[in-house]
């Protein structure tokens, strides 16, 4: 090819390159629309709605630390590119976002995108918060503006190194897996089923935890039309469990009354909150209505189980743990477990869950059988009072060996069929874990 | 709620979920069975339930309703726990004996369930803690328990 032919078709190609760069400069730091043109006013049963609103997205879990000015924020997340910490959320003008008009506020909740076209992490679940309606955008906001006090606490500034701290990218990621509309019920479901998807998807977040995500850190769902949402993630060390119909690792034995019991006190016959739920449930589903806990259930039982995934329905299987001494692990189970889970697995419910049948006993994922094991739980408040029956850290007591050996047994007893644990499993998460703070951990809204 | 403690039958007024421990000694006076750590670690509050060993401070007393509770009071009148206890004098195990009768109970649920238990048994049935450290004088006394000794 000759200079001047290489030159002309290089004039030619920057075109569309200039014009590409442009559209995406523009498209990255563009501000979205949101529907709120004028603030609206603001009365106390708006603020009191907003409080709900806040208490259905759980805003507290992350933008609070116990001890702290509720929603100065400060929670460090751990990322691999480095950390990150949770915002001041509180009406400061400096620190906070008190200097947030209604627009802004709509801005960073549903789209992540923050003042000045700044992208959020999605660690931020907007992806969920998309789907909130304009009146709870709008009440949430003046529970934020009138019902929050003021701190002046700075943030924190992420740990992670440039070039990978640039946000624009994100921008693209938007595109590709934040939903850009409200959530738009069902026509062809009732208006249970819709609230109940409504606080699901939106505020709720659950699939944040409970649907697994792709290689780009997306949810691989965010709404029942995919067979992944809320179909069990392995997070934080924790597996978080199915919600689908699936008998061993999901909700197929639970009834909508047992997951509404479930949400409001944090126990029933199948399972006791733990892990990560518990913060779940200290600061967010025990405070919800009645019938939204209900609408809740109601959705929730309308996912179909995956009986590729789940294998073969669990049954129980009588047998005592003290007729089996020989078997490793069961020493260790008939003096460590039994008093609590019992010798038949079968537990004290309400009060203590049973390992017979329990999803942390059936599911191809140990970690969360694990990390009870070694880290014990953390304290369950329900309406005001610590729980008086905790799962205590075994980490100090029991090895590596002892800890594989006594789940191994567990998860082959009583029906329960999921493979053996090993050591190695054990070793890697007693180096990443911490055990589980022994005092009530409350963290106040107001 | 009725409890059967000791062969005996008790009426008890008491929310389901309080822990069993404190229904013996706070309700009825029983406080031969100690409280420890309240978190199922340290085995003071052992009793036995149709013959197993329980830890009474994590057990919801609504949960042992309908079943056979035995304590300390009344393990003498266990032939296994007659033998135990008989064993713990003659090697002398208590000290300041505030966790003896969490052990005595774990010594008597392992020798019903295995009555000839091996060394690996008795370290892995043994765990209830002593601050005395009496741990050999226990081992020793179950060792001769395990072989059938005269005790």
């Amino acid at each position: 090819m000759s200079n001047r032919r290489f030159a002309t078709t290089a004039r030619w190609l920057a075109v569309p390159c200039l014009l590409a760069a442009g559209l995406l400069a523009w498209y990255v730091t563009r501000e979205p629309a949101s529907p709120f043109t004028t603030d609206t006013a603001v009365d106390a049963a708006l603020v009191s709605r907003g409080e709900y609103v806040a208490r259905l997205s759980d805003c507290v879990a992350c933008h609070s630390l116990p001890g702290k000015t509720p929603f100065a924020g400060g929670l460090e997340m751990a990322t691999p590119l480095g950390a990150i910490h949770a915002t001041n959320i509180t009406p400061d003008r400096e620190h906070g976002i008190g200097a947030y008009s209604l627009a802004d506020f709509d801005r960073a909740v549903r789209q992540g995108v923050a003042p000045g076209a700044r992208r959020l992490y999605p660690a931020m679940p907007y992806p969920s918060y998309a789907k909130l309606s304009d009146d709870d955008v709008r009440a949430l906001y003046a529970f934020f503006m009138q019902g929050v006090q003021p701190s002046a606490e700075a943030n924190i500034p992420s740990s992670i190194p440039w070039p990978l701290n640039m946000r624009w990218p994100i921008a693209l990621w938007n595109g590709l897996f934040a939903p850009a509309h409200t959530y738009a019920a069902k026509p062809s479901q009732d208006a249970l089923w819709n609230r109940g998807a409504y606080i699901v998807q939106g505020p709720g977040h659950c699939g944040s935890c409970h649907t697994p995500r792709g290689l780009a850190f997306n949810e691989k769902a965010l709404d029942e039309s995919g067979t992944p949402f809320l179909a069990g993630a392995l997070l934080d060390g924790w597996y978080a469990p199915s919600l689908r119909q699936d008998p061993n690792t999901g909700l197929g034995r639970w009834s909508e009354p047992e997951i509404v019991q479930f949400l409001k006190t944090g126990r029933n016959k199948h399972a006791v909150v733990y892990g990560s739920m518990t913060e779940a449930f200290n600061n967010s589903t025990q405070f919800m209505a009645d019938d939204d806990l209900a609408a809740i259930a109601r959705y929730l039982k309308s996912l179909p189980g995956d009986p590729a995934r789940d294998g073969k329905p669990w049954q129980y299987q009588a047998v005592s743990a003290a007729g089996r001494l020989d078997a490793p692990g069961a020493h260790t189970y008939v003096t460590r477990c039994a008093s609590c889970h019992g010798l038949d697995g079968k537990g004290q419910p309400e009060w203590m869950p049973p390992l017979a049948g329990a999803t942390s006993m059936l599911a191809k994922e140990n970690a969360s059988a694990i990390n009870i094991t070694l880290n014990g739980s953390q304290r369950i408040v329900a309406a005001g009072v610590p729980d008086a029956y905790r799962m205590p850290a075994f980490r100090e007591q029991l090895s590596d060996q002892q800890i594989a050996e006594v789940l191994s047994f567990a998860r082959s007893a009583w029906g329960n069929e999921a493979a053996a644990v090993d050591a190695k499993a054990v070793a890697k998460l007693r180096e990443h874990t911490d055990p589980a703070s022994s005092s009530p951990i409350i963290l106040h809204m107001r | 709620m009725e409890l059967r403690i000791n062969q005996k039958t008790y009426q008890v007024e008491a929310e389901a979920d309080t822990p069993l421990l404190w229904v013996i000694r706070d309700d009825l006076g029983m406080t031969g069975t100690k409280y420890g750590c309240g978190l199922a670690q340290c085995g003071a509050c052992s009793v036995l339930v149709d013959g197993n060993v329980v830890r009474a401070c994590v057990t919801p007393v609504a949960g042992v309703v309908g079943r056979e509770i035995t304590t300390i009071e009344a393990i003498e009148e266990d032939a296994i726990g007659k033998r135990v206890v008989a064993a713990w004098v003659e090697h002398q195990v208590a000290q300041c004996g505030y966790c003896q009768s969490g052990q005595v109970m774990a010594a008597t649920a392992l020798l019903k369930h295995t009555p000839k238990p091996s060394d690996a048994q008795i370290e892995a049935a043994m765990v209830n803690l002593c601050r005395c450290g009496t741990y050999n004088a226990i081992h020793a006394a179950v060792h001769e328990l395990a072989e059938g000794g005269k005790a």
